[in-house]
């Protein structure tokens, strides 16, 4: 390694560091990112981190010359990631994943919360699951051409019930055996597309079910406890049923890796990508980082050595890590356990470890409570003392920290001074109130 | 987007067509433009309103301008789903962010053109997105700042190179 960085640092002033039998040093792949020539750029990323290759994704849309376009192809470890503008404690069940929001909790296999920049709906990912991102100039770009390239792929792989449909999602018709079935959905959703746009780019990023082992269960983490509850600016996910596109094949013929080096094709042949830079893409072995690069084009895996070393990309790991990014991004939104003028749908029953007289109102702006009214007294006027002095204690807390710890804290000064209210009740508000909002 | 630019034009030259009748509090501001920094050689009114390539519009009163996105761009964003407004207080430098939308999964940043303090967002936005669809360049407005300096406001395009650029596309 060390001998290739001489070489290359000795020879980067002349064209001879064009080399087609060797690969760079990995520390140059953002230099190469950047160099006005690389019109043409195709990553695989060896890292499973959402965080990582997020950011290694926008280090790409910000980064890389205006005029070129670039395939990234990742998998991430299970993690559920919902769009810019939504809300986590809508979207997510937030129980089943890790648990970012206490300090300590140790590490575990749960998925994991994220984030991202683009718009769009919550999505669950997981080793089955392949990312595509297609970055290209903004003027000559439309929502569904990368789609139709994914389409394409899959269809050189045998999926050839797979299409575009009119929200830019791929879809899958199901075979003939199971559409007997009547339970059977006429489509399943097999990809949902994403979008980012900036001045003079494009950034088209989606999910593909390929051979997920979660298929059957990804509603698990995507459905809220609180959802009969909360009401929320911002933007709602549609729900599909969704699929796997191994599920339309014969087992023998599917591998993940077979897609990818077919979207890799497809890519080549909507941009014009010189035959060098796909066979360089197509390294399936890989198992290091390495980067190939010719006249206008990079091609190579990158990894979480890139997130160390690229002072860009670690900036961005650090802001989709953040908390602030994760929950007080969330657009303004209402949790009640009754109906309100905003909300009023009915609300389901409060658990029996709760008086019927309990009610719990919050309004939160940046994830921090501006309004509450939460009170467990039947009369009225005791109601409404204690909703004051808890809302007191309660006003400009951040939803993210309210442990049920703290929940109790602030329940037990706001309502125990009031007659009537017995240890077991707050306790038990408590853990209502953690269970419903992420507070475990 | 070349249909889109060809379907718009005749609503954006009728716009243009229209300007001299522009309501009189507007002539004002344009008054306090400081003295040798622009031509008066065509009605001060067309040039009150600014436009950026990256598709928004800045509208000067005095030392205070709403910025918006233009119709252009909302035509090709299609139908706003939400907008993000900059906190009061924000200072911006010319091409950062000050708030962004989303539509039809897509977010994009709105960048100021100018540098500036945010003195308000636009609390209709709030509950109401889609009034960028109905009025980009009207009620639609998206920020009000407070501009540092008002000759930043004169290097932009006017209307009509601003179309140019759309029109290329």
């Amino acid at each position: 390694m060390l001998q290739r960085c001489l070489l290359s640092t000795r020879c980067s002033s002349t064209r001879q560091w064009i080399r087609h039998n060797s690969s760079f040093p990995v520390h140059r792949f953002a230099e190469f990112a950047r160099r006005p020539a690389s019109k043409h750029q195709i990553y695989q990323s060896l890292s499973t981190d959402p965080y990582v290759n997020l950011s290694i994704e926008h280090f790409l849309l910000e980064n890389a010359p205006d005029d070129s376009s670039i395939l990234f192809l990742y998998i991430n470890k299970p993690c559920v990631v919902v769009g810019r503008n939504q809300n986590p404690w809508l979207e997510t069940a937030l129980h089943t994943l890790y648990n970012d929001r206490r300090e300590n909790t140790p590490a575990n296999d749960s998925a994991v919360f994220v984030r991202r920049r683009s718009g769009g709906g919550a999505v669950f990912h997981d080793e089955g699951n392949l990312n595509y991102s297609v970055i290209s100039p903004r003027t000559t770009f439309t929502r569904n051409k990368h789609a139709e390239m994914v389409v394409s792929a899959l269809h050189r792989v045998g999926a050839i019930n797979t299409s575009v449909n009119d929200r830019h999602d791929i879809v899958m018709t199901p075979s003939d055996v199971t559409q007997a079935d009547r339970n059977e959905p006429p489509f399943r959703k097999v990809s949902g597309s994403a979008f980012k746009l900036t001045r003079h780019r494009a950034l088209h990023h989606g999910t593909c079910l390929l051979d997920s082992p979660n298929i059957h269960d990804l509603g698990r983490f995507l459905r809220s406890p609180a959802r009969g509850m909360i009401k929320a600016r911002g933007v709602d996910s549609v729900r599909s049923p969704v699929g796997n596109v191994s599920s339309a094949l014969a087992d023998s013929f599917f591998s993940m890796q077979a897609v990818m080096d077919n979207v890799v094709e497809e890519f080549a042949r909507l941009y014009n990508v010189n035959a060098d830079a796909v066979r360089r893409a197509r390294r399936a072995h890989a198992v290091e980082p390495e980067i190939f690069a010719g006249d206008n084009w990079v091609s190579g895996t990158v990894g979480d050595i890139h997130g160390d070393e690229e002072p860009a990309i670690a900036k961005g790991i650090a802001e989709l890590r953040s908390l602030d990014w994760k929950y007080t991004q969330t657009p303004q939104f209402t949790f009640s356990t009754y109906p309100i003028e905003e909300d009023p749908r009915e609300r389901p029953p409060l658990p029996a470890s709760l008086s019927a007289s309990t009610r719990a109102f919050l309004r939160l702006k940046h994830g921090a409570v501006i309004e509450s009214n939460i009170s467990i007294s039947s009369d009225a006027s005791i109601a409404s003392l204690q909703a004051s002095r808890v809302h007191e204690l309660l006003n400009g807390q951040k939803l993210h920290e309210m442990t049920v710890e703290r929940w109790a804290d602030i329940l037990q000064q706001g309502l125990s001074a009031t007659n009537g209210v017995d240890e077991s009740s707050i306790r038990a508000l408590a853990k209502y109130l953690a269970d419903m909002l992420g507070g475990h | 987007m070349a249909s889109v630019a060809r379907a718009f034009r005749p609503i954006a030259s009728r716009a243009f067509a229209q300007k001299p009748v522009a309501p009189i509090s507007a002539v004002a501001p344009a008054f306090r433009f400081p003295r040798g920094t622009r031509s008066f050689s065509q009605s001060p009114l067309a040039q009150v309103k600014k436009y950026t390539e990256s598709h928004e519009w800045i509208e000067l009163d005095g030392n205070k301008a709403k910025i918006g996105i233009t119709k252009y761009a909302a035509n090709s964003l299609g139908d706003v789903v939400f907008v993000e407004l900059p906190e009061v207080g924000l200072e911006v430098s010319a091409g950062e962010p000050v708030g962004a939308v989303e539509s039809v999964k897509s977010a994009s940043d709105v960048l100021s053109p100018v540098a500036g303090t945010v003195i308000s967002g636009n609390a209709v936005l709030e509950d109401n997105a889609k009034t960028i669809n109905a009025s980009a360049e009207g009620e639609g407005w998206i920020a009000e700042i407070e501009v540092s300096d008002v000759a930043e406001v004169e290097a932009l395009l006017d209307e009509a190179a601003y179309l140019e650029t759309v029109e290329e596309h």
